[in-house]
């Protein structure tokens, strides 16, 4: 893309997001787009950085999600317990897990030179720790990274990252959900390794930015969950190359969200400015409206993911698509995209078109098991 | 002590059979005084049974000492720049008092604002402890009379002190013949994350504690010692008596920037 070409890009973005701020992202948001990298709908509108949570409130649909404050409060305490002295009990967990050496004690709270410094300060100390041939391991607390999504620079800040010798670095992750007899909530444990894989991925950026190698920054980051119900914190290696590969592909897909704006009608907004007294100015069909033109894909899993979940689950209901029946149904049925369609044709009262008998006849074949069965 | 107390009893149920066979018969001075006998051992049971009931727990009291000297009494203790959470863990451990780390918040600017209006007319003052930038450590409260090479933080500083502290709690354990249990349970907390300090989660030994501390300390205490001294002497260089104790702000760091 040419320096005009992105400009038109980056203009015809802002059109859609209208007159207000971008919504920066965060790492959990980012790790999010992973979830569903075939929704058109959604990338268009993490591509203009629209408030999604905002507009899923404005045409009436919020999504059930928000941490409760006892979750986020037991999560602070346990960051804070884990980081206590120095990282004391992180450093007693890495000495166990990667066999750090005695001397690697080092620890450095980036936070201390102020906020508004805090990017340069990562990017200065990360710089020296890796041009240091076999310096002392450091904890960086509190580091910011930034990474460039469709245009937009967001900020990220991962709980800690380990310097450690053979000269790689490693994300740290602090969880507060248990890890009972080593095992945890294998959907939580993917959570926290898309949201780890994002800081990897803005770590190696920054290495690679500042002309070192950016496989110093291990694939393997460091889980810390309290263990076994007490609150002494334990670690776990998670490897995150699936989820780094996914993640690059899905900003790199991001920033070619081109090819879905060429087919969006002219003048299509999602404009959210808000009036006189905060609401925005716009009539929540008229959005609604917008976003229907932008084609979604829904899934059961949206629900656990996306803000737009239940605007979409109650559109793909509306038209009886067969997407409500998640991914897996979905692409059994083949080309068969309504479910009133698959009765159809399940009933014998449809007829297959060209291309549907092999999936007609398994319909059918299911729906005269079912009748036998329920005779 | 219980074996005491079951022999009582069964001397007591004896005697009362004794009484009531002396009764039956009609040995009436022997019921008596077999009756004295009786009330005796009765006595020395209660006795016994009150002795043995457990002491009240100490309760954490509401201290008339001043915040500022509490803060300074654990501090004193363990004798290195120390976040809230431990002082005030500290101070519930051996002093048995109630602190809450929200009071300890408004410390330090209340410390700088009496020192700026009226220089070293406290005997100390709480302050802060420096990172290597000059500016004040984040949460981290020192004492003015300390040294500034103490006072001053270089990367394996926060490893020194939590060392230094787990060495200071475990020897005033050692001194004390009756170790109050919050402080054993703090030492043990710390010396889990020391290697050989502590066997699982057993309660640490003071001993041993203080013996795989020191040996860890060993390690990195010469390369502390001489980062530290650098950052003490541009602080000297560098910072007026006031930022000496408390730190310079974001902007001023600037001109001290490594």
């Amino acid at each position: 893309m040419n320096r005009l070409q992105e400009r038109a890009f980056l203009n015809r973005l802002e059109e859609l997001r209208g007159p207000v701020p971008a919504r920066p992202h965060d790492a959990r948001a980012i790790a999010a787009l992973a979830a569903n990298p075939g929704c058109a709908r959604r990338s268009v509108m993490d591509a203009a950085g629209i408030d999604k949570d905002r507009t899923a409130r404005h045409v009436g649909f919020p999504a059930p999600f928000g941490q409760s404050q006892f979750a986020i409060t037991r999560g602070n305490g346990f960051e804070a317990l884990v980081k206590e002295n120095g990282c004391a009990e992180l450093l007693r967990v890495l000495r166990e897990l990667l066999g750090l050496p005695i001397p690697q004690v080092g620890y450095r709270d980036v936070e201390s030179v102020g906020s508004h410094l805090r990017h340069s300060h990562t990017r200065a100390l990360i710089d020296h720790a890796a041009r240091e041939e076999e310096g002392t391991a450091v904890f960086y607390d509190h580091p910011l990274f930034s990474l460039e999504i469709a245009g937009h620079t967001s900020y990220l800040e991962p709980d800690v990252v380990a310097f450690q010798v053979g000269g790689r670095f490693h994300i740290v992750e602090i969880k507060s959900f248990a890890l009972v007899d080593g095992q945890a909530e294998p959907e939580k444990v993917a959570a926290a390794a898309r949201q780890a894989a994002v800081y990897v991925l803005a770590l190696r950026t920054l290495l690679a930015d500042l002309g070192h190698d950016p496989e110093r920054v291990s694939h393997d980051v460091v889980l810390i969950c309290p263990e076994n119900f007490a609150n002494r914190p334990a670690g776990a290696l998670v490897d995150v190359r699936k989820q780094l590969a996914v993640l690059t592909r899905q900003l790199t897909r991001m920033t070619r969200v081109e090819h879905l704006l060429s087919g969006l009608p002219e003048g299509l907004t999602f404009d959210l400015a808000p009036g006189e007294d905060g609401t925005p100015t716009r009539s929540a069909e008229e959005l609604a409206e917008a976003l229907r033109r932008v084609p979604a894909r829904y899934a059961p899993d949206c629900l656990a993911t996306c803000d737009m979940c239940m605007f979409c689950r109650d559109e793909a209901r509306g038209c009886g698509s067969t997407e409500l029946l998640g991914r897996q149904v979905r692409d059994q049925l083949g080309g068969v995209s309504r479910v009133s369609e698959a009765l159809g044709l399940a009933e014998g009262t449809l007829e297959p078109a060209e291309g549907q008998e092999e999936i007609a006849e398994l319909l059918r074949l299911a729906n005269r098991l079912r009748e036998e069965s329920l005779r | 002590m219980s074996d005491s107390l079951d022999a009582l009893e069964r001397r007591i149920a004896e005697l009362r059979a004794e009484v009531r066979r002396a009764v039956a018969a009609r040995e009436n001075a022997l019921a008596r005084s077999l009756r004295g006998d009786l009330r005796r051992a009765e006595q020395a049971w209660d006795a016994a049974v009150t002795a043995e009931a457990p002491p009240r727990p100490r309760e954490a009291e509401v201290s008339l000492m001043p915040i500022r000297e509490q803060v300074h009494q654990a501090l004193a203790l363990l004798g290195v720049p120390t976040s809230a959470k431990l002082v005030v863990a500290v101070n519930a451990a051996f002093f048995a008092r109630e602190l809450r780390g929200s009071q300890l918040t408004s410390l330090r600017r209340d410390e700088e604002r009496s020192f700026r209006s009226d220089p070293y007319a406290r005997p100390y003052y709480l302050c802060a402890a420096l990172t290597d930038r000059l500016s004040p450590a984040r949460g981290l409260l020192a004492d003015s009379t300390w040294p500034t090479e103490l006072r001053v933080l270089g990367p394996l500083s926060p490893r020194v002190h939590f060392l230094t502290s787990t060495m200071r709690i475990a020897e005033h354990l050692t001194r004390l013949a009756e170790p109050p249990a919050g402080a054993v349970r703090l030492l043990s907390r710390m010396a889990q994350n020391i290697p050989g300090a502590a066997a699982g989660f057993a309660p640490a030994d003071p001993v041993i504690a203080l013996r795989a501390a020191g040996a860890e300390l060993e390690v990195h205490r010469a390369a502390d010692a001489a980062q530290r001294s650098e950052v003490a002497a541009r602080a000297a260089r560098q910072l007026s008596d006031v930022e000496r104790l408390f730190g310079v702000t974001a902007m001023n760091t600037l001109r001290g920037a490594c």
